[in-house]
């Protein structure tokens, strides 16, 4: 053990210096290319101040501030998902504390900007998109697909990627504005034709940008900030918006029994500020200014979610929905699609093949074999309803649990009864489109 | 924890009887435990407790045999270690026994090349093997441009087949090395003699006869890619145990227990399948049956075997060098994007990273050097109390000690979290869990099997007389161990501190849960986070070629003086 | 078992290690069922002889027939040769019957006919009892003949035994190297031994070969080479030597101290005779060399006198007979010799 003690004195002379000087430490999932700028920016205008970027993925970073809750070490939580924010608010994480800044509106694109309860705060709005390899589309001589319908499409087979939502916020986002904007089953719907076409659901959000920029896969639907980035890197792709989108806010809250609460607030009335604002424009960052100010130095075609012409299917977000049922959801994906997409994928692309042997055929008994075919795999287990039901979703999230619900089952019960669903109901659509190709 | 009234009295009698062996076995012990044992008990009796009540329950295992992707998972990781095992034999194997058993000039450089692929860190590799071998990457564009078709090295299970055999097949080519060369050549010509020759004398004498050295080696791939959780991850395979155990534990405020019961099952199934290994391997150590020595005979190749030969080893090169050569492409290349080469090359991506890589690297050489340091002292401690001493329960600290190898990284990690959170540290080093010394424990207790296996080997070869003559001519234990053991021992000691040492480097499955400050940050943890932006590609790989280098320099270092170490000895041993 | 005997023919072999020269001019004749012994000191080439005999180690040039054929470029798979290894070279993971089996499954013999064989192999050599043994729990002894049980099994036409009885303790030894001999004649095989025991050899061997740097120095049976060496080597390595250096003069040799010494053997040309130890004769009073008794070792049957004479110390050996006193340190003696127990060297 004496060993250990040399080496916390040699430790001792080698933090000191650091442990003295004024240091805001941040938590954040976002790259060295957006946090290295901002961090030049901010300790530029506040010298003597030194920001301590810890990175870590949303999801890691979620556990990590509830593992260490007990002494808390960090100061700022910064991150894309508003849902990871309502997760810390909903544990008691994140403090409340009265932030000055001017200049940004109440709302961006349907999605009100700030916590109203005043613990987290947009800096940055962020829309979804199709982010897409221009050489690979050429390569297979596809159209370029510019709304979620367009990835149901049977030309799309093989060439799509998106990440597990389970695993990034910012695609449970996606899945979710889906989900609202056409309806629990129709939404539903709409994933499991477009996850049959995919190549591959990516266990980090990061990955889907990574396999488009690469070329291994041809579309992958991603945060915008994703595909601009990524051309701005020189990467010979294009993001497009399709027009039902939300425009969702970036954040950054302070966490609660911060060891340098001054040192936090400065930090987010810094990337509040105008100069704050201007250094998201930067190419390696490329993300939407919540102060609508900031786009009078933006590139020439840089979207602007302010403007009139912007996504106009933008729907109105109801956070409270995508929060009630927020780990059901991502559950739901998982045990549907991510778990079992090879099933999903087998039967998608069967029903495709009858579809396009029937297409002209006229054949009756095989369109009411595909139509069937087409039912099981849109099929859900649960109803809106149900997954709205707190018995039912706090299965999902029994710790936090309200002690007054009598919660149903558990999850691994519910999810095994999802996937005996899935498999059989996948199993039984291959083979009706089977036979319907054997029509002929 | 006996009643404290008659220890009083005996305590007098009882402290000074205390060996320097014992007080060190139970030093060492209480580290085990409070860094390896305890840690993880903290994590994997949540696999007991029923969610919403906190009770103990076993419920939890029933759903987990219940769920059918579960058991589907467990078959996949089952399949996906087997079958890595296999492929990994089908690479070690030729590289094995070409070197060991024909005079081929290449031989050292093909055994230090066969060691360079433990030293990528694996997340790296997938990344570079995905753009010369996925579906749309080098190979695959040439194939279908010039012969219309894909093979699909990558496509699920198989990716990671390909990625983990071509990771860890050195672990079954440095055994069956050292095995081969300690088969008496006799064995062989005695076969020859017999009419045997060529791949049947290889399948019925040879091999049965490496069978130890072999089946070490294949059990260590069998339980780190049945552990291992980075690989699957990175290429998106998520229906096997490590991945789904991961996934569990870590999503946003999912309290789903099965998480820590497939860790519990994890930990084991790794302990059930080195026990078994030992088991299958007790009382086969052929080695030390021979009388003799010489190793295989080594002959001459024919021209055209040469070619062959050389066909062969260049083949299996170019597939484990091939994750460092699409590395060494994405750190040279610009854009590299649906093309079997990048559109241009740059050294830009070297500036990039000139000047904050320092850091990293100091880091990576603190943190693997300490961690190396302890494991041998920590190794060549309980090589020592286990084949030279007769404290009861010695074997229990190599178990203890082997076991971390059956833990993986995020199962510590998590562990370290929850239990030296919120441990405060004197002198105002601030919470012992973001503390950077923990990493190192954190790497020294992964990777102590490593070094405790060299150790142990390396004692064994010192004949126990060397040490009795140091006694009878007057040396304490302790002296006899300073002068006489650890000089004997020190080519193994080194060997085990390289091993550690290059392994720890690129580790970062425990480290990521750990490093509490970017400053803190070791090179792995480095390349993970320039690897998560589009521009930041080009410079994480830059710093992985970086990586690399210094981890094959120190190898190569310390591979040097081994060799200087052992030709010593040998000479030394010829003349008597 | 029928062996087809073969004799084994060497010419002109010559083998080198890089730039060492190992086997020179190697020139040699073994008769069909002849029991044949390499005699040579560590180093001597005997070892690799017998080794490129079997085909291991570097191809030598020159040729090796056995019988009629010629095995120099024949891989050691194909030349039906058995060797028995110094170390045995058991395999530890088969047991004694697999051991004993595996040449003949290698010679593709169906099964049915491999267990007879293998059990009269095992039976020849009086292991059969412990068939399903792992070579691990047989004694040196046992071991040793489980190896020779598994090479006489493939019915080779030559035996090679490098140094078999050098693993075994004293006794053994003595017992062992009889059941050889015994095995060798009732199996009528041609059989090369390798040694560096003297006594081995000349206990055993119908022939012998003494090899030293690589040469063959002299073949011929022990009793030829031991009363009529060639040269001061096989002379010293071959029991116990005194050499002489002179020249004959008439029907005597005149050592260079000047003594003369009869001897009828007659040479022109040699310059050394040897006399053996026991061949001395020596009395307190007479004709011959005078001499000083410098030292005396009391060997049980005889008394061994090392005597300081004009041309050097010479080695005397008498018969002990109980009641005879020895002569002692410091005893001046006369020395004689028979004229005809002189050899001649022709070095």
């Amino acid at each position: 053990m004496h060993k250990i003690f040399k080496l916390s004195a040699i430790a001792l002379m080698m933090t000191s210096a650091a442990a003295f000087a004024d240091t805001v430490t941040v938590v954040t999932s976002f790259s060295k290319d957006l946090t290295d700028p901002f961090k030049a920016a901010f300790e530029a205008a506040h010298s003597g101040t030194t920001l301590e970027v810890v990175n870590r993925n949303t999801n890691a970073a979620v556990s990590y501030l509830q593992e260490t809750r007990s002494s808390n070490t960090t100061d700022l939580m910064w991150a894309s998902a508003p849902d990871a924010f309502e997760v810390l608010k909903g544990e008691g994480l994140l403090a409340k504390v009265d932030v000055q800044f001017e200049g940004i509106p109440d709302e961006v694109g349907g999605y009100p900007v700030h916590d109203a309860d005043g613990t987290y705060f947009g800096f940055a709005a962020s829309g979804y998109g199709i982010m897409y390899n221009t050489r690979y589309v050429e390569a297979n001589e596809l159209t370029v697909a510019k709304e979620w319908e367009d990835l149901k499409r049977a030309e799309y087979n093989g060439h799509v990627a998106m990440s597990s939502p389970s695993r990034s916020g910012t695609t449970h986002l996606t899945v979710e504005t889906v989900l609202q904007g056409e309806g629990w089953d129709k939404g539903w719907a709409t994933w499991k034709w477009i996850s049959g076409n995919m190549n591959t659901v990516t266990e980090r959000s990061f990955g889907v940008p990574d396999a488009v920029n690469s070329g291994s896969t041809g579309f992958g639907i991603v945060i915008d900030f994703f595909g601009l980035s990524s051309k701005a890197s020189g990467f010979p792709v294009e993001l497009v918006y399709p027009s039902v989108t939300s425009i969702v806010p970036a954040n950054i809250g302070i966490i609660e029994n911060a060891p340098n609460p001054e040192g936090a607030k400065k930090f987010v009335e810094f990337i509040l500020s105008p100069e704050g604002q201007k250094v998201l424009l930067e190419p390696a960052i490329m993300r939407l200014p919540v102060n609508p100010d900031a786009y009078a130095d933006a590139p020439e075609d840089f979207p602007n979610p302010f403007s009139e012409d912007f996504a106009p299917g933008a729907i109105e977000f109801d956070v409270d929905k995508s929060g009630a049922r927020y780990e059901l959801v991502n559950s739901l994906f998982d045990v549907l699609v991510t778990y079992r997409l090879d099933d999903l994928r087998a039967a998608v692309s069967a029903v495709q093949q009858a579809e396009a042997a029937h297409a002209d055929s006229g054949n009756q008994e095989a369109a009411a074999l595909i139509a069937e075919a087409r039912a099981l795999i849109e099929a859900m287990p649960i109803t809106e309803e149900q997954a709205l039901d707190p018995s039912y979703a706090q299965a999902f999230t029994v710790s936090r649990a309200d002690p007054e619900t009598e919660v149903v089952g558990r999850q691994a019960e519910i999810e095994q009864e999802w996937d005996r669903f899935a498999v059989e109901n996948y199993g039984k659509a291959k083979q009706l489109a089977e036979q319907a190709i054997a029509l002929n | 924890m006996s009643a404290s009234t008659d220890t009083a009295a005996r305590r007098f009698t009882l402290f000074p009887t205390l060996s320097g062996a014992a007080v060190a076995g139970i030093a060492i012990a209480i580290f085990l435990l409070a860094f390896l044992v305890l840690p993880v008990a903290q994590v994997l009796y949540v696999a007991f407790l029923d969610a919403r009540t906190g009770a103990f329950t076993l419920q939890n295992f029933q759903d987990f045999f219940n769920t059918t992707l579960f058991r589907e998972s467990f078959v996949n990781s089952f399949y996906v270690s087997a079958m890595s095992v296999v492929v990994a034999t089908m690479i070690a194997l030729p590289l094995a026994y070409i070197t060991t058993r024909f005079n081929f000039a290449g031989t050292a450089a093909i055994q230090a090349l066969g060691i360079i692929p433990l030293i990528m860190p694996p997340f790296v590799g997938a990344v570079a093997m995905s753009l010369l071998f996925g579906r749309n990457g080098s190979i695959n564009l040439l194939l279908n441009q010039y012969f219309g078709l894909r093979i699909p090295f990558m496509e699920g299970l198989n990716g990671v087949i390909l990625v983990q055999s071509i990771h860890y097949f050195p672990f079954i080519l440095i055994n069956l090395s050292a095995s081969l060369r300690n088969i008496d050549r006799s064995m062989e010509e005695a076969a020859q003699n017999l009419g045997s020759h060529g791949m049947r004398m290889f399948r019925r004498i040879v091999f049965p006869l490496a069978m130890p050295g072999y089946l070490a080696g294949a059990a260590l791939v069998f339980i780190k890619v049945f552990d291992d959780l980075g690989t699957p991850l990175l290429l998106n395979v998520n229906n096997m145990l490590a991945p789904q155990a991961y996934l569990r534990i870590t999503g946003v405020g999912i309290n789903d227990p099965m998480g820590y019961v497939i860790s519990f099952i994890l930990v084991v199934f790794s302990v059930f399948s080195l026990w078994a290994s030992f088991l299958f391997m007790r009382g086969k150590d052929y080695a030390t049956v021979q009388k003799g020595g010489g190793g295989l005979s080594r002959r001459d190749l024919k021209p055209r075997e040469k070619w062959l030969a050389w066909g062969v080893i260049l083949l299996i090169l170019a597939l484990v060098l091939s994750p460092h050569l699409g590395l060494l492409l994405l750190a040279f290349g610009t854009i590299w994007s649906f093309s079997p080469l990048p559109d241009g090359f740059t050294i830009q991506h070297f500036g990039t990273i000139f000047t904050q890589s320092s850091q990293y690297v100091w880091n990576t050489l603190v943190y693997a050097g300490s961690a190396a340091l302890i494991d041998v002292v920590l190794g060549s401690a309980i090589a020592y109390i286990v084949i030279r001493t007769g404290l009861p329960g010695r074997k229990w600290l190599d178990y203890m000690a082997t076991a971390a190898l059956a833990v993986p990284g995020v199962v510590l990690g998590i562990g370290y979290l929850r239990m030296f959170h919120g441990t405060q540290l004197p002198f105002g080093m601030g919470q012992m869990s973001s503390f950077w010394g923990i990493i190192i424990i954190a790497l020294a207790v992964r990777r102590l099997p490593y070094a405790l296996r060299a150790c142990m080997a390396a004692l064994q070869q010192v004949s126990i007389s060397l040490e009795e003559a140091a006694e009878s001519l007057g040396a304490s234990r302790s002296s006899t161990i300073r002068r006489i053991v650890v000089p004997l021992m020190t080519g193994g000691i080194l060997a085990g501190f390289v091993t550690s040492f290059a392994t720890a480097a690129v580790e970062l499955s425990a480290t990521i849960m750990l490093v509490g400050r970017s400053s803190d940050a070791p090179l792995a943890y480095g390349i993970y986070l320039y690897m998560q932006s589009p521009a930041g590609r080009g410079p994480g790989a830059a710093l992985g070629i970086l990586a690399v280098v210094i981890v094959a320099l120190g190898t190569y270092l310390s591979q040097r003086i081994i060799e200087r170490e052992r030709s010593r000895q040998t000479t030394a041993g010829d003349q008597h | 078992m029928t062996q087809t005997k073969a004799g084994i023919r060497i010419e002109n072999l010559h083998l080198s290690f890089g730039e060492t020269k190992v086997l020179e001019g190697i020139d040699m004749v073994i008769e069909p069922g002849e029991f044949f012994a390499f005699l040579g000191p560590s180093g001597s080439g005997k070892s690799t002889l017998l080794r490129a005999i079997a085909g291991f180690g570097p191809t030598p040039r020159g040729r090796i027939l056995i019988g009629d054929r010629d095995i120099v470029n024949l891989p050691p798979w194909k030349r039906n040769v058995g060797m028995v290894f110094q170390s045995y070279a058991l395999w530890p993971h088969m047991s004694v019957r697999r051991n004993v089996a595996f040449g003949l499954e290698e010679r593709r013999m169906p099964t049915s006919k491999i267990a007879p064989k293998v059990e009269a192999a095992l039976e020849t050599v009086g292991l059969l009892h412990l068939a399903d043994r792992m070579p691990g729990q047989l004694s040196g002894g046992q071991q040793q003949r489980v190896a020779l049980a598994r090479t006489i099994a493939i019915e080779p036409q030559v035996l090679l035994l490098d140094e078999p009885l050098s693993n075994l303790d004293a006794a053994l030894r003595v017992q062992m190297r009889r059941e050889l001999l015994a095995l060798q004649r009732k199996l009528g095989l041609t059989t090369i031994f390798v040694t560096h025991d003297q006594e081995e050899a000349n206990t055993t061997s119908d022939r012998m070969a003494v090899l030293d740097m690589g040469v063959i120095q002299q073949i011929g049976t022990p009793q030829q080479l031991y009363d009529h060496p060639v040269n001061s080597f096989v002379a010293g390595f071959l029991g116990t030597a005194n050499v002489l250096d002179g020249a004959f003069d008439g029907a005597h040799f005149v050592t260079k101290a000047g003594q003369r010494l009869p001897v009828t053997a007659r040479s022109d040309k040699a310059t050394r005779i040897v006399l053996r130890p026991q061949n001395i004769r020596i009395a307190s009073s007479g004709d011959g060399v005078s001499g000083t008794v410098r030292h005396r070792e009391f060997l049980g049957s005889q008394i061994r006198y090392l005597i300081d004479t004009p041309d050097g110390q010479m080695i005397v050996d008498t018969l002990h007979a109980t009641g005879q006193p020895p002569y002692g340190e410091g005893a001046t003696v006369v020395l004689s010799i028979d004229s005809q127990s002189a050899a001649l060297l022709e070095d």
